[in-house]
């Protein structure tokens, strides 16, 4: 019974909150309603039983990608006023074709009565270990069979970061980047400063 | 299978990613000074892998031998193929970039190691056999390529491309997952053989809503029609190597892995993917013809003529057969050879300052100009046109010919017809070149390796292409073969 | 016993034995797909926000996570989960180069609204 209240809970709030994301007026409050979204979806994760990907879904959604849509959205100066105008002329329509794709797909795909799913069989290779813990089960696949596989995310990984500081890295023309510290410790009053005697009347050299 | 031996099967993606770790390094080291270096170790890497790939695809090697990783991976003769026309393809790319970009001084070493990464996730997108290795190929290539599509970053041309790519390629990759997930729950599996021992028989519609996902996001990859607005634009405000490279590899990559899904994993389901490629097939070709035309950006319509030439691909897909499925491969090289060369020959079109020409009203009577450019450029539009002593008319004819024997006479008919209005735009830059008034804009110098790399395409595409026409078939029918075999 | 029954272990000894009603695989599968309906609206009703964008497409991938979680479990099976963490990684990346592209357009032009001066028609 919580069971059942829980899913229910959890599910209102991870669509609300979704349907906030996209209807807020101000994207900070996008980006929070995109935190509450993912905390809920974690919930329901919880309940199916797959206790470390809802973990994860909360360290990095929430911790990393959220976070950093925080940092963009208040670093850009931006007029959100001027963002909204076409949002409310296409909301009808937007809205109207949201809830016939939806209605489709849930009847294509079957969902619209409990036991009306007919999922396939699994091939076996990702049986829970038995009596171990969600995370060693998923940790003997990861490191195992899929070690290719996770190597290669790490790939995809180092192109993120590589791409991102390729875009946005500038050389900063400032005080300290042209400051070299080791040739102002070496220099000596020798080198700037020279002792000379001008005659009266000649000017001076430079 | 043992460790050791699937660390032999993907020596060329080993050879890569350790290269692109490496030129990271010394790009990090030597800075900006070192760009065109790094670009030269780039190519001989590719060309390392080039040569490491080719004795598999001589062999058509097949079978449980080359998967490895439990299933995950495959280097049969058909990847093989397909990683040749890769690095053949990013090669060029290379070749085209330092030039372009030293002109703004905005060449940076970081740009073969993302286009080397690039590579390399084009690689696994050929040689995926599970559906996982398929989407972290298929992020990898994608990921580099939204970073390439906006390099240029003071240009805001560049940046726009960069926003649109990035957005229509998430949401297709958005797409693809939802596909993939609904493929994971109604059959159990991520791996190609069990989805498609899974989908025999009668399919539920929620499995059918699950192909038409996938294939939905495979067809944005490849920029077929419907799903080919972000294509113009991209192209057009693209730095033009990168709009080469977009144009050549990964169409190659995405057309193959969308070849592998469709026959391999959803094989057994042909008849309910036949009509979705069949109309995205006809649709991509009168799209393509007709909104090339009233073009002014040459590069706009090289974009179109990708949609268009993709068309006549997906032709090949609909038949379903070997014989398809080997003129599709015949078609692909051809067409990377056909691209590849228009856009060197663009890339060639420098003003008197050296910036790029890319306005096509500019390259009027460039023949009493630029004889030779014009006269290669000229050879690429009638080759891309299919007109017959050039070889691009034995692409277009391999296609139809597999469409024929598979009793599809009447999409052959719509073809043909399709591709003479199509051969309309390409004449139209041939006559602007050859027939008005001198626009005497085209004025710079290009580089030797340009100029080689023009001629080999040029005597490719040539009438001479088809000395290979024997050799070509023979391998792609080796390697269309690996494909099937699974069927067997 | 048909496969859609078979509901994770939890629903063995809790919710089957005392004849409650069981949160099938259906009730996910609505809601993630309402949610990548949203993602999918949210794409079309912020044409110019690009900033929403990135966030709906975030809700999308949430969804697809979401959808392979549940069959996971509902098939006893970890690859979906596995699954889901390789999209978790992609999906930081993805957000990560998506906000640079969009710093870097935000230089350029000073806004973010993409629709606007479109210098390139379509």
């Amino acid at each position: 019974m919580i069971h059942t209240i829980a899913f229910y809970i959890f599910a209102a709030m991870v669509i609300a909150s979704g349907a906030l994301v996209i209807t807020a007026r101000n994207p900070v409050h996008s980006v929070l309603w995109l935190i509450l979204a993912f905390f809920n979806a974690a919930g329901l994760m919880v309940l199916v039983g797959a206790e470390f990907i809802a973990m994860l879904l909360v360290i990095v959604y929430v911790g990393a990608v959220a976070v950093l849509f925080l940092f963009v959205v208040m670093m850009l100066e931006i007029d959100f006023a001027e963002m909204r105008a076409g949002f409310v002329k296409y909301f009808p329509l937007g809205v109207l074709l949201a809830l016939i794709l939806v209605s489709e797909m849930i009847l294509g795909i079957g969902a619209y009565s409990a036991g009306s799913m007919h999922l396939g069989t699994a091939d076996g290779v990702g049986t829970p270990l038995m009596g171990e813990s969600n995370i060693r089960s998923i940790g003997a696949l990861l490191y195992g069979r899929y070690l290719f596989l996770f190597e290669s995310a790490g790939l995809v990984l180092l192109v993120a970061m590589v791409g991102a500081i390729v875009l946005t890295h500038r050389e900063r023309g400032t005080v300290r980047g042209h400051q070299n510290i080791n040739k102002q410790v070496r220099r000596r009053p020798g080198d700037a400063t020279v002792n000379t005697r001008p005659e009266v009347g000649k000017g001076i050299e430079l | 299978m043992e460790l050791k031996q699937s660390l032999g099967l993907i020596a060329p993606e080993i050879l890569l990613s350790i290269a692109s770790l490496v030129l990271l390094l010394v790009s990090a080291w030597a800075g900006d000074k070192a760009s065109r270096a790094i670009s030269v170790v780039a190519c001989f890497v590719l060309g390392a892998c080039f040569f490491i790939v080719a004795p598999t695809v001589c062999a058509g090697v097949a079978g449980p031998d080359v998967v490895a990783f439990n299933g995950l991976f495959t280097a049969d003769a058909f990847s093989g193929f397909a990683k040749l026309l890769i690095f053949a393809a990013t090669g060029a790319a290379l070749v085209m970039a330092p030039k372009f970009f030293e002109r703004t001084n905005s060449m940076m070493p970081e740009f073969p190691v993302l286009i080397l990464l690039a590579a390399l996730g084009m690689c696994l997108m050929v040689s995926a056999t599970d559906l996982m290795t398929l989407y972290i190929g298929l992020e990898l290539n994608s990921l580099a390529s939204y970073v390439l599509a906006a390099f240029l970053r003071n240009d805001e041309r560049s940046a726009e491309a960069g926003i649109k790519y990035f957005v229509l390629g998430a949401l297709a990759s958005g797409i693809l997952l939802f596909g993939m997930s609904l493929t994971y729950g109604f059959t159990g599996s991520t791996d190609f053989g069990t989805v498609r021992a899974a989908l025999t028989g009668d399919m539920s519609t929620g499995a059918m809503f699950a192909v038409v996902f996938v294939l939905a996001g495979l067809a944005f990859k490849i920029s077929a029609v419907p799903f080919h607005m972000w294509t113009p634009d991209v192209y057009e405000g693209s730095p033009t190597p990168v709009t080469a490279f977009f144009a050549t590899a990964p169409k190659v990559a995405a057309v193959s892995l969308l070849m592998r899904v469709s026959l391999d994993a959803f094989g057994m389901q042909a008849d309910a993917w036949r009509q979705i490629v069949l109309f995205v097939a006809l649709a991509s070709i009168v799209v393509g013809a007709l909104g090339a035309i009233g073009q002014s950006n040459i590069k706009r319509l090289m974009a179109f003529s990708s949609i268009n030439n993709v068309g006549f691909i997906l032709i090949g897909l609909v038949t379903g057969t070997v014989q398809g499925a080997s003129a599709m491969l015949v078609y692909l090289a051809i067409y990377i050879a056909m691209t590849a060369g228009s856009f060197l020959a663009i890339i060639m079109m420098k003003d008197e300052a050296g910036a790029p020409v890319e306005k096509i009203s500019d390259i009027a009577g460039l023949s009493r100009t630029k004889p030779a450019l014009a006269l290669c450029l000229a050879m690429m539009m009638f080759s891309l046109a299919g007109i017959p002593p050039l070889f691009g008319f034995w692409g277009k004819f391999v296609v139809f010919q597999a469409a024929v024997e598979a009793n599809l006479v009447a999409l052959a008919a719509i073809g043909i017809a399709a591709s003479v209005i199509g051969a309309f735009y390409y004449l139209k830059i041939v006559k602007v070149m050859y027939f008005d008034e001198p626009a005497d804009v085209v004025k710079g110098q290009s580089d030797w390796a340009h100029w080689a790399l023009l001629i080999i395409s040029t005597a490719f595409i040539s009438p001479l292409g088809y000395l290979l026409t024997t050799w070509l078939g023979g391998i792609a029918d080796k390697a269309a073969a690996t494909l099937f075999l699974v069927a067997a | 016993m048909q496969p859609s029954t078979r509901a994770p272990k939890w629903a063995k000894g809790l919710n089957y034995d005392r004849g409650e009603a069981v949160i099938g695989i259906e009730h996910y599968v609505v809601v993630s797909s309402i949610l990548f309906v949203l993602g999918v609206l949210g794409i079309f009703l912020n044409r110019k926000n690009v900033i929403v964008i990135l966030m709906a497409i975030e809700l999308i991938l949430l969804s697809v996570n979401l959808n392979f979680v549940a069959f996971s479990a509902f098939l006893n099976d970890l690859v979906g989960q596995v699954f889901a963490m390789f999209i978790l990684t992609v999906a930081a990346g993805e957000a990560a180069i998506g906000l640079a592209i969009l710093v870097i357009f935000f230089r350029d032009r000073g806004t973010i609204a993409v629709d606007d001066v479109n210098r390139m028609k379509g």
